[in-house]
């Protein structure tokens, strides 16, 4: 029976998605700590959608999905600083999202047969990684995640206390814009395995999970990482399984994310129980 | 020695919104100055100012014998405590271990040396033993002491805090009268915010006197008249026969 | 342009502008009061929140508005059951649960067959296939929801600006948040045919955006976000049919077409930089 969580990986690709997965997953985890301690989730869900079209262009033009991604999110954030003079930024944002991804949804379909295209781009190819792309998503990967352990304690300063952080005399927006490029970089390398609408679970779900079970940053990071690495591998064994064995066509992106969502739930679950139990006078305690 | 802070006609301004004018002393070492006046009238816009947090349209600031951001890493900041998510997951060693970050340097992590400076620092403010919990779980007081013991870690040579006395229990209000003082023996200067007279009668040498614009500064007992305070405050401040001041917020 | 007028000849055709027009029109009413109170990002949360109830629904076979409107309810419960633990941010919460529901919903649709066409029915719209049927329904809830809200709409503008004044008078808030809540949930499920959840987000902010650009009276806002929500409708068919587009995509474009020409525009006439809602500007009744 445990032969069934290694028998899939027998094969050259589900090999590489495999190792496509852990890697988003151990940077999502630790990136998503962060989001989480910055709150910039929304930001998050914004980035995910704004960079479509980049990557929609980028498809059809047959070029680095990866360049068009960053280009349009860079345009996106330019807009955004600009246009937040003017618009509320909450509904900035909504006009932002909603028309980069029309933009996308256009450039799509100028191909026959977009609607298969745009579900790929939708909700990712992750057993269509090629070399060259786990190449791209390990060098983000490493990049960022040793950018973030470098930068720890100021960012973690940052976030706990930015003006006492300014008082000492960081440059705090040139910490913010770090995090917000590696988040960026990880949307993006993410995107092309579980589609622009479902990033955000790698990046908020295992984290926003190990901040129920932790209280302090840095196991916090360590078992983000590890859920969202052991997320994508549990998410291809059973789409896996249910596609050959059981015959049901199960998405792997859409199945990961299930997957890593089921493990938010079950822990949000326990642990409401295990307050209960413990204090039952008190039934929300502190974290 | 040169004097830790030396202000010269500051004025700072929000735009076209002049909010503070004509600000000039110099505090010397081991000197603490209390800066009082009603909500709005550029306390903390003083402050910012002599953070470099917060540009002046006019006159001079100097820190420690240079300007305000090549001196922040000797100043330390002490806000107040409500401003921080008592959510967020550090602890209360964490915290204190963070007002000595810069002087460990980027990429380096704090070492035995730098956590047992900061448990000395949280043993002066009377918390050693809740080292270990989580930040948000103390009392405000308590959290106050915290961010206080934070600067102590720093080493600053000038202290700069927010409303320290606001709202805080007796035990903190002892604890941190208790470690002023000793800091001021030891040549630090502090400049610190407060509504609090007694306070200000207590623990301070000198008195800076603002409503959007200087009205005294000089010794305690010289500034904190009826007559100066009823110019500061205005009609919130009430005369009491025998010479008493009241301020109302 | 030839192409176009070979489908102005078309019934499908111009039924679809029909659809577009009048989707575009409630979508840009509704969207006046979405601004108001500041619910954009509930929008985009709705927008992933009922995909998964449709796309059920549909596989069951039963009705997309149940199916949508229920799951969103579900979702709404969801987020405020997780939300209770104060260690995670709202944004967060919702962030889990949407992605999660919309997995969900990928795993229901891709399940079956055919699943490629219908998966982007549902985000993007397939407005020249809407049937008749579709368009009865677009009639019938619009006018609804229109006419709820233009009843109530000094009651509503007032709960947005003044929550407690309201209540002083007597009015119910949460009671006003459902009423408009609810509407928007309608006005999105009935925009599916046409535009997709995803792109009726476009559709519910963007001319209300665009209207407070030129503006400042609610009753005057809510005439210009119609008039230019059903413009986008024209506008995006139009060039559906002249560059051989997806239509749904197109419409949600030409919403922000219209919001940058008029930004461009206002601008040169405000130099003092107006600000929106949620900023200093304020908006008479």
């Amino acid at each position: 029976m445990w032969g069934l969580f290694f028998e899939p990986f027998q094969l050259g690709y589900m090999r590489r998605a495999l190792a496509e997965v852990v890697i988003l997953g151990v940077l999502g985890g630790v990136v998503g700590v962060h989001v989480l301690l910055r709150r910039l989730a929304f930001l998050t869900e914004v980035v995910q959608h704004t960079v479509f079209p980049g990557i929609a262009i980028a498809f059809a033009l047959d070029q680095s999905l990866l360049a068009g991604a960053l280009v349009a999110g860079i345009v996106a954030i330019i807009l955004y600083t600009f246009g937040a003079r003017r618009v509320d930024s909450n509904a900035l944002m909504a006009l932002l999202i909603s028309t980069f991804f029309a933009l996308g949804v256009v450039v799509v379909s100028r191909r026959t047969g977009y609607q298969s295209d745009l579900t790929a781009l939708l909700f990712g190819r992750i057993l269509s990684v090629d070399q060259r792309e786990l190449l791209d998503t390990l060098v983000i990967g490493v990049v960022s995640v040793v950018l973030l352990v470098v930068l720890h304690k100021e960012l973690v300063l940052r976030a706990f206390d930015p003006l006492g952080s300014e008082a000492m005399g960081y440059p705090t927006i040139a910490l913010d814009l770090v995090v917000n490029v590696v988040v960026m970089l990880t949307v993006v390398a993410a995107v092309r395995a579980v589609g622009t609408v479902l990033v955000v679970a790698f990046i908020v779900t295992p984290a926003a999970t190990a901040r129920l079970l932790c209280r302090r940053i840095t196991p916090m990071m360590i078992v983000a990482a590890a859920l969202g690495a052991l997320g994508g591998w549990l998410g291809l064994v059973v789409s896996y399984e249910g596609s050959i064995h059981h015959g049901w066509r199960l998405a792997s992106g859409a199945t990961i994310v299930l997957v890593l969502t089921a493990g938010f739930l079950l822990v949000a679950a326990g642990r409401a129980v295990a307050v209960r139990v413990r204090r039952p006078q008190m039934a929300m305690a502190p974290a | 020695m040169s004097p830790a802070l030396v202000l010269d006609r500051v004025a700072a301004a929000y735009g076209r919104e002049p909010v503070l004018e004509g600000v000039t002393g110099v505090v010397e070492p081991g000197v603490a100055v209390a800066l009082i006046g009603p909500n709005g009238a550029g306390k903390t816009t003083l402050i910012k100012a002599i953070l470099g947090l917060v540009p002046i349209v006019s006159g001079r600031i100097e820190v420690l014998g240079t300007t305000p951001e090549a001196a922040r890493a000797r100043v330390a900041y002490v806000p107040q405590a409500e401003a921080l998510d008592p959510q967020f997951p550090v602890s209360v060693l964490q915290v204190v271990v963070m007002g000595r970050y810069r002087a460990i340097g980027w990429g380096r992590r704090p070492s035995r040396a730098d956590k047992a400076a900061a448990r000395a620092a949280l043993d002066e403010v009377g918390l050693a033993q809740r080292a270990g919990d989580r930040f948000g779980v103390l009392s405000g007081g308590q959290r106050q002491r915290v961010l206080l013991a934070r600067a102590v870690a720093q080493e600053a040579r000038l202290l700069l805090l927010d409303e320290p006395f606001t709202g805080v229990d007796a035990t903190t209000t002892d604890s941190v009268l208790t470690v002023l003082h000793r800091l001021r023996r030891a040549g630090v200067a502090v400049v610190m915010s407060t509504h609090d007279l007694s306070v200000a009668h207590l623990a301070c040498d000198e008195a800076c006197l603002i409503n959007r614009h200087q009205v005294a500064f000089g010794p305690v007992e010289d500034a904190l008249t009826p007559e100066l305070l009823k110019a500061t405050y205005g009609g919130a401040a009430l005369l009491l026969d025998g010479g008493a001041t009241v301020i109302a917020r | 342009m030839r192409n176009l007028v070979d489908s102005l000849q078309s019934p499908l055709y111009r039924r679809a502008l029909l659809e577009a027009v009048l989707v575009g029109a409630v979508a840009g009413v509704v969207g006046v009061h979405v601004v108001l109170r500041r619910l954009p990002f509930f929008v985009v949360a709705m927008s992933h929140a009922t995909f998964p109830g449709v796309a059920i629904a549909s596989a069951l076979g039963i009705s997309l508005f149940l199916g949508g409107s229920a799951y969103g309810l579900v979702v709404v419960a969801a987020v405020l059951v997780l939300g209770a633990n104060r260690a995670l941010d709202d944004a967060s919460v919702i962030g889990v649960v949407l992605a999660g529901s919309f997995a969900l919903g990928v795993l229901v649709v891709s399940a079956q067959p055919g699943s490629s066409r219908d998966l982007s029915a549902f985000l993007v719209g397939s407005v020249l296939t809407v049937t008749p049927a579709d368009v009865v329904t677009t009639v019938v809830v619009g006018a609804g929801v229109l006419g709820v809200l233009g009843f109530l709409q000094k009651e509503l503008v007032l709960g947005a600006f003044d929550r407690s004044g309201a209540s002083a008078l007597g009015y119910r808030g949460w009671v006003l948040d459902a009423i408009v809540l609810v509407a928007v949930t309608l006005t999105m499920v009935t925009a599916i045919p046409a535009v997709g959840t995803l792109l009726a987000v476009a559709l519910l902010t963007v001319p209300a955006l665009t209207a407070r650009l030129w503006v400042d009276r609610v009753g005057a806002a809510i005439a210009v976000a119609a008039f230019v929500g059903a413009l986008s409708g024209v506008l995006g068919l139009f060039a559906a049919a002249i560059w051989s587009i997806a239509a749904g995509g197109a419409i949600a474009l030409a919403t922000g077409v219209c919001f940058l020409v008029s930004l461009a525009v206002t601008a040169s006439r405000n130099r003092t930089g107006r600000r929106l809602p949620g900023r200093a500007g304020g908006v008479a009744a």
